[in-house]
């Protein structure tokens, strides 16, 4: 674990000492060395399921995959962010890359910790190089104001974490992981025993973000600069999940009953927000919202705890993770050639941008869960398992999943297909960077269609 | 002011404490707080403006009101148990009237009015005097009257949490945005003070460490208003870095040191079984996040080269005196990860 984390924390000097002409190139290629480095968490042979220990940090088959995406996240981060970070002052450029190593090295030690409160001092940890990522390197004025909304709802949900975490230490002595399967459960009053259940919830669901609490998530998302995007979707919204699934096993058997309204807001919410993307005109707050689509199936399959629900809650949000932060990536290279998010104003780029569109429409496809990509595989798995747990959700993910295609398609006939605008005169070309960019997010993705044992969880 | 005038009160500034500090007489522990009350007017006044005056003036009457009930409070206690040990309060009036009496010299809410309005009638080194070293004797003398019933402690400390986070939300300028912190911030200290007084001592170390790097990196830029915020960029760049952690260590927020007295209050309060007191705590010192998340805003997030919300000001000769604030910002932002020796450390 050590192996993996020291770098990370080293590439903090690394990046203010390089000269300027290699800061990129160095920041680059020693990330892309340490998230090959990490592949080498995937081989998990353990029988106990807890591989890589030391006293603090573990990982185990849920953990590894998120830790693997997390490390494989930054160098893409850095590829993607160059081009608009260029004109900045060097030391600018510098507290940026130091932001994402930052918040690299603090969901290595969000998914690695062992105890509760690490997981809970780390949660909130990511959440300062976030807010400064995106008030900061947001591009329009309404990014104070996602900046709030993001810090506020967050921390609204993970204050009442904070006590009820510190009541079950009270009560248990301990919040490590290792011994939390084990434990009897507190009892106390009905009243204060549904509040617990709702305070060790909230913040995940929050974070996830569930329908009903996702405000914050258009905003954060569409101001944010690409990196800021790129790491809110792929991996800030896995820690909700991530979390949720390793707090539910304190909370049976309460979850039977109360995770009702949970469950039919998340599905609910499906359909809500799908619908919401029939009707986008800001391409990013399109990707946002189809992310809230996919986390809203991904909310109600942890929240019903059957090992299918819960391999197929982590195998979406996997793959999840990578074609969000890949449709972000093609979204902005659209902003950076026309400098404006509205899907009106840069469509028919096919005819331009030939080669972009191919990444278009693998992206789009993915989005939409096409077989035998792994976000099929993901969906279709809490579909089963839901339809299992009542055969009448069935109808809100059937519907669902019309809608992801109906929006997906869309977005790709929007930006693609069609007559080009009068007033787009000249694009650049795309980069080298730019394919290499889209090739590592969808690369892992198509090679995950031939070895999905690798993020099944704890079905492995 | 003259250096020998300007030294005698400094030293009569730390001989009333000391003498609170010694003390186990009510009289002696009175006249401790009464030499520091008057040892700080003439600080307050020293720059002769209406508005310094105007501060000065309310100071006096709220302390000299605090001093005379604290006065009465403790002969009352020697009338009734005869004898003056300030740790032998056992009749509920009197403790009362000494604990409402010290809430009122430290700017406890509801006896809070006071401190936005003499906060910002004095400079900032003097405000820093008024928020941490006028802090301690009367929390001295709360922490010695064993309290036996802690509800007036709660309801002092929920109360001056709220209004301290409420109060500072419409505020731009600085002085008084410190005043509405350092009301926040006693109210934590209070709220613990009968459960565990180690905890409270701990609180008031790490507050007087966070306030002090923010009051010197405001005295290092002469900032006293959020709109001159916004100039620290082109004054001292480093300071765009290292206030908003500053501030947002304040806040409470993890990983950083201000995040650790509030977990172990939390943690204490839910040992204790006060779980909607300590929600209710929590959530409201939300609000004092708000108006430190707008300050770094108006410093750092809103820099060049996007629209500055300020003119560029004259760069008059500054005094670089910076060790102080370098070291206490470092305690500010790094803290976090030696809280189990720090707890090892309090005294049980």
């Amino acid at each position: 674990m050590l192996k993996i984390l020291i770098p990370s924390i080293l590439l903090l000097p690394s990046t203010w000492l390089t000269p300027q002409k290699y800061l990129w190139t160095t920041t680059l290629s020693y990330s892309l060395l340490i998230a090959s480095a990490s592949l080498m968490w995937l081989a998990t042979p353990s029988e106990t399921g807890w591989s890589f220990l030391n006293c603090l940090m573990a990982s185990d088959p849920i953990s590894t995959p998120l830790l693997v995406l997390t490390c494989w996240l930054l160098p893409l981060m850095v590829l993607a962010s160059q081009n608009h970070l260029m004109l900045e002052p060097i030391n600018r450029q510098r507290t940026f890359i130091s932001l994402l190593i930052s918040l690299q090295i603090f969901l290595i030690l969000a998914f690695s910790a062992t105890e509760l409160i690490m997981f809970y001092i780390m949660f909130e940890a990511t959440l300062i190089p976030t807010l400064i990522i995106i008030t900061r390197w947001g591009n329009q004025m309404e990014r104070l104001n996602a900046g709030t909304y993001f810090l506020f709802y967050t921390l609204a949900g993970s204050l009442p974490l904070l006590i009820a975490l510190l009541l079950l230490q009270n009560s248990t002595g301990t919040l490590s992981f290792f011994t939390i399967p084990y434990l009897p459960s507190t009892c106390s009053t009905p009243w204060a025993h549904k509040m617990w259940w709702t305070a060790c919830l909230l913040a995940f669901l929050i974070k996830m973000p569930l329908y009903g609490a996702h405000l914050w998530l258009p905003k954060a998302h569409v101001e944010a600069p690409i990196a800021g995007s790129m790491i809110l979707a792929a991996v800030l919204l896995k820690l909700g999940g991530y979390g949720m699934m390793r707090i539910l096993i304190i909370l049976d058997p309460l979850t039977k009953e109360l995770s009702y309204p949970f469950i039919i807001l998340a599905l609910w919410g499906v359909i809500m927000t799908g619908s919401i993307c029939l009707r986008q005109t800001d391409l990013k707050a399109l990707i946002a919202y189809s992310s809230v689509s996919h986390m809203g199936l991904v909310a109600a399959g942890i929240l019903i705890q059957t090992p299918w629900a819960f391999t197929g809650a982590l195998i979406l949000m996997i793959a999840h993770g990578l074609t969000s932060s890949a449709l972000f990536c093609l979204a902005n290279t659209n902003y950076e050639r026309t400098h404006s998010r509205t899907m009106i104003l840069a469509r028919g780029l096919q005819t331009l941008l030939p080669l972009t569109a191919v990444w278009w429409f693998i992206a789009t496809l993915a989005n939409l869960a096409l077989p035998p990509l792994p976000n099929l595989m993901g969906e279709l798995m809490i579909i089963t398992s839901l339809f299992n747990w009542s055969m009448w959700t069935l109808i809100l993910t059937g519907l669902g999943t019309l809608i992801t295609a109906g929006y997906s398609l869309y977005m790709f006939l929007m930006t693609q297909h069609g007559q080009l605008p009068h007033h787009l005169i000249s694009l650049n070309p795309p980069h080298s960077r730019e394919h290499l960019l889209l090739t590592l997010h969808l690369m892992p993705l198509l090679l995950l269609i031939l070895k999905p044992e690798l993020i099944w969880g704890w079905n492995a | 002011m003259a250096p020998p005038i300007y030294s005698a009160l400094i030293i009569s500034l730390g001989l009333g404490t000391t003498m609170t500090f010694a003390s186990t007489h009510w009289y002696l522990a009175w006249m401790g707080i009464e030499i520091n009350t008057l040892a700080i007017i003439p600080l307050m006044a020293q720059n002769h403006i209406p508005r310094a005056i105007e501060a000065t003036t309310k100071y006096f009457f709220v302390q000299a009101t605090a001093s005379a009930t604290l006065l009465f409070a403790g002969i009352s206690n020697a009338f009734l148990t005869g004898q003056w040990d300030i740790t032998y309060t056992p009749y509920t009036l009197t403790s009362t009237l000494i604990t409402l009496a010290l809430a009122m010299k430290i700017g406890l809410a509801p006896l809070h009015s006071w401190m936005p309005e003499v906060m910002q009638g004095l400079n900032l080194l003097t405000g820093l005097i008024l928020s941490t070293w006028q802090k301690l004797a009367p929390l001295y003398l709360i922490y010695q009257i064993q309290p036996n019933n802690p509800n007036i402690f709660i309801a002092l400390g929920l109360l001056s949490i709220i209004v301290g986070g409420w109060g500072g939300f419409n505020q731009v300028q600085l002085r008084k945005i410190l005043a509405y912190s350092s009301i926040a911030h006693l109210g934590w200290m209070i709220l613990i003070l009968s459960f565990s007084p180690p905890l409270a001592l701990l609180t008031i170390i790490i507050y007087i460490l966070m306030t002090f790097s923010l009051f010197s990196s405001f005295m290092l830029t002469r900032t006293t208003h959020i709109n001159s915020l916004s100039t620290t960029w082109a004054k001292i760049p480093i300071l765009t870095v290292s206030t908003p952690l500053i501030l947002l260590s304040l806040g409470g927020l993890p990983p950083l040191t201000g995040f650790m007295p509030k977990w172990m209050i939390l943690q204490e309060l839910a040992k204790q079984s006060l779980c909607p007191l300590a929600t209710m705590a929590a959530l409201s010192s939300l609000f004092s996040l708000y108006f430190y998340l707008r300050l770094s805003y108006a410093m750092t997030l809103t820099m060049p080269p996007n629209n500055p919300a300020g003119t560029l000001p004259w760069r008059l000769n500054p005094r670089h005196n910076t060790l102080p604030l370098a070291l206490t910002t470092t305690s500010t932002i790094c803290l976090l990860p030696m809280t189990p020796a720090i707890m090892s450390l309090m005294p049980f």
